[in-house]
Protein backbone atom coordinates (compact mmCIF):
# COMPACT_ATOMS: atom_id res chain seq x y z
CA UNK A 1 0.00 0.00 0.00
CA UNK A 2 1.29 3.25 -0.99
CA UNK A 3 1.24 6.40 1.21
CA UNK A 4 -1.28 8.27 0.05
CA UNK A 5 -1.38 12.53 0.01
CA UNK A 6 -3.72 12.81 3.16
CA UNK A 7 -1.05 10.71 5.45
CA UNK A 8 1.20 13.71 4.73
CA UNK A 9 -1.29 16.40 5.71
CA UNK A 10 -2.41 14.18 8.61
CA UNK A 11 1.14 14.25 9.76
CA UNK A 12 2.05 17.62 9.09
CA UNK A 13 -1.25 18.39 11.27
CA UNK A 14 -0.38 16.44 13.80
CA UNK A 15 3.21 17.75 13.79
CA UNK A 16 1.48 21.53 13.73
CA UNK A 17 -0.65 20.77 16.86
CA UNK A 18 2.40 19.69 19.01
CA UNK A 19 4.33 22.87 17.97
CA UNK A 20 1.23 25.53 18.80
CA UNK A 21 0.75 23.33 21.90
CA UNK A 22 4.58 23.53 22.95
CA UNK A 23 4.71 27.50 22.17
CA UNK A 24 1.27 27.93 24.79
CA UNK A 25 2.67 25.92 27.45
CA UNK A 26 6.30 26.34 27.35
CA UNK A 27 8.03 29.60 29.31
CA UNK A 28 11.64 29.42 27.91
CA UNK A 29 12.14 31.43 25.25
CA UNK A 30 14.72 28.90 23.99
CA UNK A 31 12.37 26.02 23.94
CA UNK A 32 8.96 28.35 22.10
CA UNK A 33 11.68 29.21 19.51
CA UNK A 34 12.21 25.59 18.79
CA UNK A 35 8.57 24.66 18.97
CA UNK A 36 8.40 27.73 15.98
CA UNK A 37 10.83 25.88 14.23
CA UNK A 38 8.67 22.95 14.44
CA UNK A 39 5.66 24.47 12.79
CA UNK A 40 7.51 25.76 10.47
CA UNK A 41 8.79 22.45 9.51
CA UNK A 42 4.97 20.83 9.60
CA UNK A 43 3.80 23.60 6.92
CA UNK A 44 6.84 22.57 5.21
CA UNK A 45 5.61 18.97 4.93
CA UNK A 46 2.78 20.05 3.23
CA UNK A 47 3.91 21.66 0.63
CA UNK A 48 6.70 19.01 -0.36
CA UNK A 49 3.75 16.88 -0.06
CA UNK A 50 1.35 19.05 -2.68
CA UNK A 51 4.56 19.50 -4.78
CA UNK A 52 5.37 15.61 -4.47
CA UNK A 53 1.42 14.98 -5.76
CA UNK A 54 0.38 17.65 -7.82
CA UNK A 55 3.51 17.01 -9.72
CA UNK A 56 4.50 20.71 -9.49
CA UNK A 57 8.11 22.44 -8.51
CA UNK A 58 6.50 25.82 -7.10
CA UNK A 59 5.65 23.94 -3.76
CA UNK A 60 9.40 22.92 -3.35
CA UNK A 61 10.78 26.35 -4.53
CA UNK A 62 8.11 27.93 -1.46
CA UNK A 63 10.01 25.14 1.05
CA UNK A 64 13.00 27.07 -0.23
CA UNK A 65 11.73 30.42 0.53
CA UNK A 66 10.56 29.16 4.27
CA UNK A 67 14.18 27.66 4.83
CA UNK A 68 15.87 31.18 3.91
CA UNK A 69 13.15 32.46 6.06
CA UNK A 70 13.60 30.33 8.80
CA UNK A 71 17.52 31.44 8.76
CA UNK A 72 17.03 34.97 9.50
CA UNK A 73 14.37 34.27 12.03
CA UNK A 74 16.73 32.13 14.14
CA UNK A 75 19.79 34.63 13.65
CA UNK A 76 17.31 37.92 14.88
CA UNK A 77 15.40 35.76 17.04
CA UNK A 78 18.95 34.47 18.89
CA UNK A 79 20.21 37.74 19.05
CA UNK A 80 16.90 38.76 20.24
CA UNK A 81 17.35 36.41 23.21
CA UNK A 82 20.79 36.91 23.91
CA UNK A 83 20.11 40.65 24.43
CA UNK A 84 17.05 39.97 26.71
CA UNK A 85 19.12 38.10 28.84
CA UNK A 86 21.87 39.92 29.09
CA UNK A 87 19.24 42.93 30.21
CA UNK A 88 16.96 40.52 32.68
CA UNK A 89 19.50 37.45 33.43
CA UNK A 90 16.05 35.47 32.95
CA UNK A 91 15.01 33.67 29.74
CA UNK A 92 11.62 33.30 31.09
CA UNK A 93 8.65 34.75 29.10
CA UNK A 94 6.87 35.69 31.96
CA UNK A 95 9.75 38.23 33.05
CA UNK A 96 9.63 39.90 29.76
CA UNK A 97 6.29 41.42 30.05
CA UNK A 98 7.37 44.94 29.24
CA UNK A 99 8.93 45.62 25.86
CA UNK A 100 10.71 48.16 27.34
CA UNK A 101 14.47 46.36 27.18
CA UNK B 1 6.89 -1.31 1.67
CA UNK B 2 6.89 2.54 1.29
CA UNK B 3 3.57 2.80 3.76
CA UNK B 4 6.26 0.85 6.53
CA UNK B 5 8.53 3.45 5.80
CA UNK B 6 6.08 5.93 6.34
CA UNK B 7 4.95 4.92 9.56
CA UNK B 8 8.67 4.73 10.47
CA UNK B 9 9.68 7.83 9.11
CA UNK B 10 6.06 9.91 10.73
CA UNK B 11 6.26 7.70 14.09
CA UNK B 12 10.09 9.21 14.83
CA UNK B 13 9.30 12.75 13.93
CA UNK B 14 6.04 12.57 16.23
CA UNK B 15 7.81 11.25 19.22
CA UNK B 16 10.89 13.34 18.83
CA UNK B 17 8.25 16.14 18.58
CA UNK B 18 6.42 15.13 21.44
CA UNK B 19 9.70 14.67 23.40
CA UNK B 20 10.41 18.39 22.42
CA UNK B 21 7.68 19.78 24.10
CA UNK B 22 7.77 17.22 27.12
CA UNK B 23 11.74 18.28 28.11
CA UNK B 24 12.45 20.44 31.02
CA UNK B 25 15.95 20.72 29.74
CA UNK B 26 15.90 23.29 26.52
CA UNK B 27 19.33 21.04 25.14
CA UNK B 28 17.18 17.78 25.41
CA UNK B 29 14.66 19.74 23.21
CA UNK B 30 17.53 20.59 20.46
CA UNK B 31 18.64 17.18 20.53
CA UNK B 32 14.69 15.68 19.69
CA UNK B 33 14.23 18.64 17.38
CA UNK B 34 17.35 17.70 15.37
CA UNK B 35 15.63 14.16 15.37
CA UNK B 36 12.35 15.42 13.73
CA UNK B 37 14.53 17.47 10.84
CA UNK B 38 16.59 14.22 10.23
CA UNK B 39 13.04 11.85 10.11
CA UNK B 40 11.13 15.09 7.98
CA UNK B 41 14.03 14.62 5.44
CA UNK B 42 13.62 10.98 5.01
CA UNK B 43 10.28 11.66 4.36
CA UNK B 44 11.28 14.21 1.94
CA UNK B 45 13.54 11.48 0.03
CA UNK B 46 10.32 9.46 -0.34
CA UNK B 47 8.32 12.16 -1.61
CA UNK B 48 10.82 12.60 -4.28
CA UNK B 49 12.58 15.47 -3.53
CA UNK B 50 16.51 15.09 -2.55
CA UNK B 51 17.45 18.41 -3.14
CA UNK B 52 14.88 19.77 -0.09
CA UNK B 53 16.01 16.60 2.27
CA UNK B 54 19.82 17.51 1.46
CA UNK B 55 18.83 21.22 2.11
CA UNK B 56 16.84 19.95 5.00
CA UNK B 57 19.53 18.13 6.77
CA UNK B 58 22.22 21.09 5.92
CA UNK B 59 20.58 24.04 6.69
CA UNK B 60 17.93 22.84 9.70
CA UNK B 61 19.57 20.58 11.65
CA UNK B 62 23.10 21.98 10.92
CA UNK B 63 22.94 25.15 10.78
CA UNK B 64 20.26 26.36 12.73
CA UNK B 65 20.22 23.82 15.37
CA UNK B 66 23.63 24.51 15.67
CA UNK B 67 23.44 28.37 16.30
CA UNK B 68 20.36 27.51 18.80
CA UNK B 69 22.46 24.96 20.73
CA UNK B 70 25.40 27.47 20.42
CA UNK B 71 22.66 30.17 21.99
CA UNK B 72 21.93 27.57 24.95
CA UNK B 73 25.37 26.87 26.10
CA UNK B 74 26.27 30.26 25.90
CA UNK B 75 23.72 31.33 28.42
CA UNK B 76 23.72 28.26 30.47
CA UNK B 77 20.42 28.15 30.31
CA UNK B 78 18.92 26.55 33.74
CA UNK B 79 15.67 23.90 33.88
CA UNK B 80 12.36 25.18 33.84
CA UNK B 81 10.87 24.95 37.33
CA UNK B 82 8.04 23.31 37.49
CA UNK B 83 4.77 24.60 38.93
CA UNK B 84 6.29 28.49 39.20
CA UNK B 85 4.54 30.52 36.20
CA UNK B 86 1.39 33.06 36.63
CA UNK B 87 0.20 31.60 33.49
CA UNK B 88 -1.33 28.04 34.44
CA UNK B 89 -4.51 28.59 32.67
CA UNK B 90 -2.93 28.13 29.29
CA UNK B 91 -2.40 24.53 29.76
CA UNK B 92 -6.12 23.68 29.85
CA UNK B 93 -6.34 26.33 26.39
CA UNK B 94 -3.57 24.21 24.96
CA UNK B 95 -5.33 20.98 25.24
CA UNK B 96 -8.54 22.09 24.27
CA UNK B 97 -6.75 23.68 20.92
CA UNK B 98 -5.07 20.21 20.91
CA UNK B 99 -7.90 18.61 20.45
CA UNK B 100 -9.40 21.05 18.03
CA UNK B 101 -6.39 20.27 15.80
CA UNK B 102 -6.67 16.27 16.17
CA UNK B 103 -10.37 16.35 15.22
CA UNK B 104 -8.93 18.24 12.40
CA UNK B 105 -6.88 15.56 11.37
CA UNK B 106 -9.74 13.01 11.37
CA UNK B 107 -11.56 15.54 8.88
CA UNK B 108 -8.31 15.47 6.77
CA UNK B 109 -8.25 11.59 6.73
CA UNK B 110 -11.88 11.31 5.93
CA UNK B 111 -12.45 14.12 3.47
CA UNK B 112 -9.63 14.59 1.48
CA UNK B 113 -9.87 13.34 -2.29
CA UNK B 114 -6.89 10.47 -2.92
CA UNK B 115 -4.46 11.24 -5.64
CA UNK B 116 -2.44 8.80 -7.33
CA UNK B 117 1.08 9.00 -6.35
CA UNK B 118 3.48 9.49 -9.20
CA UNK B 119 5.69 6.92 -10.10
CA UNK B 120 8.30 8.98 -12.12
CA UNK B 121 8.88 12.19 -10.88
CA UNK B 122 11.71 14.70 -11.83
CA UNK B 123 10.30 17.72 -10.20
CA UNK B 124 12.53 17.20 -7.05
CA UNK B 125 15.65 17.62 -8.71
CA UNK B 126 18.35 20.12 -8.18
CA UNK B 127 18.28 20.83 -12.04
CA UNK B 128 14.77 21.42 -12.47
CA UNK B 129 14.14 23.44 -9.10
CA UNK B 130 16.96 25.77 -9.81
CA UNK B 131 15.74 26.56 -13.62
CA UNK B 132 12.56 27.46 -12.24
CA UNK B 133 14.23 29.72 -9.33
CA UNK B 134 16.51 31.46 -11.81
CA UNK B 135 13.65 32.58 -14.66
CA UNK B 136 10.25 32.69 -13.32
CA UNK B 137 10.79 32.71 -9.72
CA UNK B 138 13.69 35.51 -9.92
CA UNK B 139 12.41 38.19 -8.13
CA UNK B 140 11.48 36.14 -4.88
CA UNK B 141 15.06 34.83 -4.87
CA UNK B 142 16.56 38.04 -5.02
CA UNK B 143 14.15 39.25 -1.98
CA UNK B 144 14.92 36.34 -0.23
CA UNK B 145 18.51 37.79 -0.24
CA UNK B 146 17.71 41.45 0.70
CA UNK B 147 16.29 39.56 3.66
CA UNK B 148 19.19 37.48 3.98
CA UNK B 149 21.19 40.54 4.12
CA UNK B 150 18.96 42.42 6.44
CA UNK B 151 18.85 39.48 9.10
CA UNK B 152 23.15 39.56 9.16
CA UNK B 153 22.58 43.60 9.94
CA UNK B 154 19.80 43.17 12.49
CA UNK B 155 21.37 40.15 14.47
CA UNK B 156 24.83 42.25 14.72
CA UNK B 157 23.38 45.28 16.09
CA UNK B 158 21.36 43.06 18.55
CA UNK B 159 24.37 41.05 19.48
CA UNK B 160 26.58 43.91 19.93
CA UNK B 161 27.93 44.83 22.88
CA UNK B 162 27.02 48.03 23.30
CA UNK B 163 27.44 50.55 26.25
CA UNK B 164 30.35 51.48 28.59
CA UNK B 165 33.29 52.63 26.11
CA UNK B 166 32.72 54.85 23.06
CA UNK B 167 31.51 53.56 19.33
CA UNK B 168 35.18 53.71 17.94
CA UNK B 169 36.59 51.22 20.97
CA UNK B 170 36.10 47.80 21.76
CA UNK B 171 37.78 45.88 24.74
CA UNK B 172 38.04 42.15 23.96
CA UNK B 173 37.71 39.75 26.18
CA UNK B 174 40.74 38.45 27.10
CA UNK B 175 43.93 40.29 28.15
CA UNK B 176 44.26 43.73 26.47
CA UNK B 177 46.62 46.33 27.43
CA UNK B 178 45.47 49.28 25.59
CA UNK B 179 46.30 53.13 25.70
CA UNK B 180 44.15 55.10 27.52
CA UNK B 181 43.40 57.97 24.96
CA UNK B 182 42.06 55.16 22.59
CA UNK B 183 39.38 53.97 25.14
CA UNK B 184 38.26 56.93 26.85
CA UNK B 185 37.43 59.96 24.66
CA UNK B 186 38.02 62.35 27.19
CA UNK B 187 41.51 61.70 27.97
CA UNK B 188 44.34 63.55 26.72
CA UNK B 189 45.91 62.58 23.22
CA UNK B 190 48.97 62.37 24.28
CA UNK B 191 47.71 60.49 27.69
CA UNK B 192 49.91 57.40 27.47
CA UNK B 193 49.21 55.44 30.63
CA UNK B 194 48.14 51.80 29.90
CA UNK B 195 44.87 50.18 31.11
CA UNK B 196 45.17 46.25 31.33
CA UNK B 197 42.03 44.55 31.95
CA UNK B 198 40.19 41.14 30.65
CA UNK B 199 36.58 42.50 30.57
CA UNK B 200 34.99 45.68 29.11
CA UNK B 201 33.68 46.51 32.31
CA UNK B 202 36.93 45.99 34.45
CA UNK B 203 38.62 48.53 31.90
CA UNK B 204 35.75 50.77 33.20
CA UNK B 205 36.04 50.55 36.46
CA UNK B 206 39.99 50.61 36.27
CA UNK B 207 39.93 54.22 34.26
CA UNK B 208 37.35 55.41 36.40
CA UNK B 209 34.74 55.80 33.67
CA UNK B 210 30.94 55.65 34.39
CA UNK B 211 29.15 57.89 32.75
CA UNK B 212 30.83 56.94 29.19
CA UNK B 213 27.56 55.32 27.99
CA UNK B 214 25.62 58.94 28.15
CA UNK B 215 28.48 60.39 26.77
CA UNK B 216 29.17 58.50 24.06
CA UNK B 217 25.04 58.84 22.48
Amino acid sequence: MEPQLSWYLALSAVLFTIGVTGVIIKRNVIAMFMCIELMLNAVNLTFVAFASFFQDVVGQLFVFIVMTVAAAEAAVGLGIIISIFRNRESLDVDEASILKL
Amino acid sequence: MLALLFILFGGLAIGCALAVVAQRNPLYSAISLIGVFISLACLYVMLAAPFIAAVQVIVYAGAIMVLVVFVIMLLNVEQEQRGRGRLKFLVPIAVALAAVLIAEVAFILVSVQEFPAATVSNIGLTHSIGTQLFTRYLLPFEITSILLLMAIVGAMTLARRGGLLSATARVIPGAQILPRSLVDPRAAPDDLRAVEADTTDEAARLMGVTDLRSHSK
